[in-house]
């Protein structure tokens, strides 16, 4: 059976996650989608607002569901699947989960990579950050959580642009700079196309692994690359040692890796705090350009520590290489 | 890569790794090693051997404990230096989409 998608619409408080999930709703395209709304207020309100079939939404009460209900979201959609399986529900082809304003989407995706239960019959979509063009900056400025947000979409909406030009009060300029991988795409009253939400992005997209230095706000974005190829084993050390050490303070990691054992045929890697998917290999590179490239999200790790750490480490498996 | 700048690159590894872990300290080269010392007093000399047996760290000239590679090396020194700093652990999970 093919897993079926769920992806995550994460943002602050008043940012419009529910209004885009609403007109994302009456979408034809997005018909068959079950919907989970999370909402940390003793009684849901949300789901109200949202225009739908109401079987196929469910509420998760009684927390946020990052830190006390995490499990319950992986035994909702897995109730979903049986209601789906069992004919109760309509055949729905993407569950969406809406977190809470102040929820760290980095426990849900793990979650949804790493729970056995739904492993099998659940894959992670795309993680959707909406960002308030009018009070974009000062949420930035003043909640760490919602540039944690921001920092681990795969896609950034910026919603209300009949209240602020985000290019002109420097919020696009400073998404850019902190998710240069995430497109950005702007929604008023909701309005966005649906497509460049949820269609899988391509993995081999050069965009995604290209990261000017940037740090604000205690987020350090930036690149590391290398020209030289890597061995298969310094990769695996070098993200063992990062997730042993480095903990929370890596908040994403994406690259493109030109590994020995596999010339012509990049790695690509993908890792939310110490939660990395499997390595996927290219057919081919995808443009002219071959070096490794590593991008990092991080709240203070040091770009000369990790570039110097994939020295060292490679040093010492080219010294152990039978050759 | 020439083994003088591996050094200088283990150097910066080590003591940036003091400073994940918390730890106020330095690292400096003495010959044919690397000397730890922690501003709590703990002084740790770290000699790089042979590919088979990676590195040998010795406290008081007393060896403290052998490591395959830098990841083990790490572990050790975490374990030794700072034994309540946050320890996490890779875990691979599902495939990309």
């Amino acid at each position: 059976m093919t897993p079926t998608p769920v992806s995550v619409i994460t943002g602050f408080l008043g940012s419009g996650k529910t209004t885009l999930l609403s007109r994302l709703l009456r979408d034809p395209a997005l018909e068959r989608t079950a919907v989970i709304i999370n909402e940390f207020g003793a009684v849901g309100l949300d789901h109200l607002l949202v225009e739908s079939s109401d079987e196929q939404i469910l509420m998760l009460e009684g927390g946020c569901v990052c830190c006390k209900v995490r499990g319950d979201l992986v035994r909702t959609a897995g109730d979903l699947l049986a209601r789906r399986a069992a004919g109760a529900v309509p055949a729905f082809e993407r569950i969406v989960v809406e977190t809470t304003g102040l929820a760290d989407p980095a426990p849900i995706v793990h979650a949804l990579m790493t729970d056995r239960d739904v492993a099998e019959s659940l894959r992670l979509g795309s993680v959707i950050a909406t960002v308030d063009a009018a009070a974009g900056v000062e949420t930035l400025d003043a909640h760490p959580q919602s540039v944690k947000q921001a920092a681990l979409a795969d896609r950034i909406v910026i919603t209300k642009t009949d209240l602020a030009d985000p290019a002109a009060n420097g919020l696009a300029a400073r998404l850019q700079a902190l998710n240069p991988g995430a497109p950005k795409l702007t929604a008023l009253h909701g309005a966005v196309d649906a497509s460049r939400l949820f269609d899988g992005r391509a993995r081999n997209d050069p965009a995604l692994y290209e990261a000017p230095a940037h740090h604000h706000g205690g987020i350090d974005t930036f690149c590391l690359r290398r020209n030289e190829p890597l061995h298969a084993a310094t990769l695996s050390l070098f993200l063992q040692v990062v997730a042993e050490h480095c903990g929370a303070r890596l908040l994403r990691l994406k690259g493109l890796v030109d590994v020995v054992e596999s010339p012509g045929r990049p790695a690509v890697i993908h890792g939310v705090q110490h939660v990395f998917h499997p390595p996927a290999w290219l057919d081919a590179w995808p443009n002219e350009d071959r070096s490794t490239r590593i991008v990092v999200i991080s709240q203070g790790l040091d770009a000369r520590w990790l570039q110097d750490l994939l020295e060292v480490l490679d040093d010492e498996v080219k010294a152990c290489s039978i050759s | 890569m020439s083994s003088h700048t591996i050094d200088r690159a283990a150097e910066r590894v080590l003591h940036g790794a003091l400073r994940l872990w918390g730890v106020e300290g330095a690292v400096s080269r003495e010959r044919d090693a690397l000397i730890l010392r922690t501003h709590a007093g703990t002084k740790v000399r770290l000699v790089r051997a042979a590919a088979s047996r990676g590195w040998l760290l010795f406290q008081d000239e007393r060896l403290l404990g052998e490591a395959a590679g830098l990841p083990g090396l790490l572990r050790q020194l975490r374990e030794e230096l700072a034994p309540r700093a946050a320890r996490g652990r890779l875990i691979v999970g599902s495939p990309l989409p």
